[in-house]
């Protein structure tokens, strides 16, 4: 029998000191930080371009690209002349904090409002990673089903955003939007919830326009980010 | 396959906290059921990282800690090992968990004689 000691640390401790290390800079540069989680092919980088759009004609915008292989999003979003950093992992399925620490290498900070994080796309692991974003906007869109929060909780119980997207397919779908929201709030009753499509447009105007107040009611220092 | 650098992560921690020489016996971890973190996975992940490390010999025992849910309409409370939507006391969907997020290293379990020297 050997000697025990007590820890009762976070086994992320190491992590989550690297993002609060993040969440400092970002502070002192004044940069508002969202990260966009997800299942693969729910719309990220979609969402992105139509909300790039609209955020750039007020808020200086930039993009951290995260993806296993390839930097084909970082390219969508360089075609909108928008700064941006491509993180591939190489097969890690998430972002973590040092990651974010090494691309920040490759962005002026003090030439930007409002920073994007793509994350990997996976609903699981990438909960696990607080990478010091201020806000996290879980993705789901109508073709996945609607008990993906209860499926995965982790998720949407460390996001404050999320957005239901490709609505413009539901009437092609069996998909019960009122149930996916009720999941939704059972796992996480205080998401703020938007409906999206990047093909019509639909959503987009009331989802940039609220991402925007955010941005500036963070930027004017009135409210701390994490009661946004 | 998160569970692989969340391993790294308790492996590292170990390393840095036993003296050269001293080797773990155990550590035990506690993880919360909503993390979307597998005890399975990691034990996987620990039997093949620990070669070489401090760890070598070290078996890793996981705790997974029941939901505690509340629920806002009978005001029962009730613990479930998955999640649950429907309160099982009133059939109501309004239980709110108290916990679930748990991903803690609990202890470690040294050869006597150690040096921890945090």
């Amino acid at each position: 029998m050997g000697t025990v000691i007590t820890i009762e640390q976070k086994i992320l401790k190491k992590n989550n000191e690297l993002a609060e290390e993040n969440r400092q800079r970002f502070d002192a540069h004044n940069v508002f930080v969202v990260t966009l989680v997800s299942s693969p092919g729910s719309g990220k980088t979609s969402l992105l371009e139509q909300s790039l759009a609209l955020l750039r004609e007020h808020l200086r915008v930039a993009v951290i690209e995260g993806d296993v292989q390839t930097n084909r999003d970082a390219q969508r979003i360089a075609a909108l002349d928008v700064p941006v950093v491509q993180i591939v992992t190489s097969g890690t399925c998430h972002l973590e904090a040092r990651m974010i620490q090494d691309a920040l290498q490759q962005l002026d900070l003090d030439q930007v409002d409002l920073l994007f994080i793509e994350n990997v796309g996976n609903l699981v692991c990438p909960a696990s990673y607080d990478l010091g974003e201020h806000l996290r906007v879980v993705v789901m869109s109508v073709t996945e089903g609607e008990d993906k929060p209860i499926k995965y909780p982790a998720m949407f119980r460390k996001s404050q955003v999320l957005v239901m997207n490709k609505v413009d397919l539901l009437p092609f779908l069996a998909y019960n939007l009122d149930e996916a929201r009720e999941f939704a709030l059972r796992v996480n009753p205080s998401l703020r919830i938007f409906e999206t499509s990047c093909t019509t447009g639909r959503g987009i105007k009331e989802w940039t326009e609220w991402l925007m107040l955010s941005a500036r009611t963070y930027r004017s220092g009135i409210i701390e980010s994490s009661r946004l | 396959m998160h569970e692989a650098s969340i391993v790294e992560s308790l492996l590292t921690f170990a390393c840095q906290h036993v003296s050269d020489g001293k080797r773990v016996q155990r550590i035990n971890v506690r993880v919360g059921v909503l993390t979307g973190v597998s005890p399975d996975a990691m034990q996987f992940y620990f039997e093949i990282m620990r070669e070489n490390t401090v760890c070598a010999q070290a078996e890793l025992e996981i705790s997974l800690e029941p939901l505690r849910a509340h629920c806002e309409v009978c005001g029962s409370d009730s613990k479930f090992s998955e999640l649950e939507i429907v309160c099982p006391v009133c059939g109501a969907q309004a239980l709110s968990y108290k916990n679930g997020d748990e991903l803690d290293i609990v202890s470690l379990e040294v050869e006597d004689g150690n040096c921890y020297n945090n």
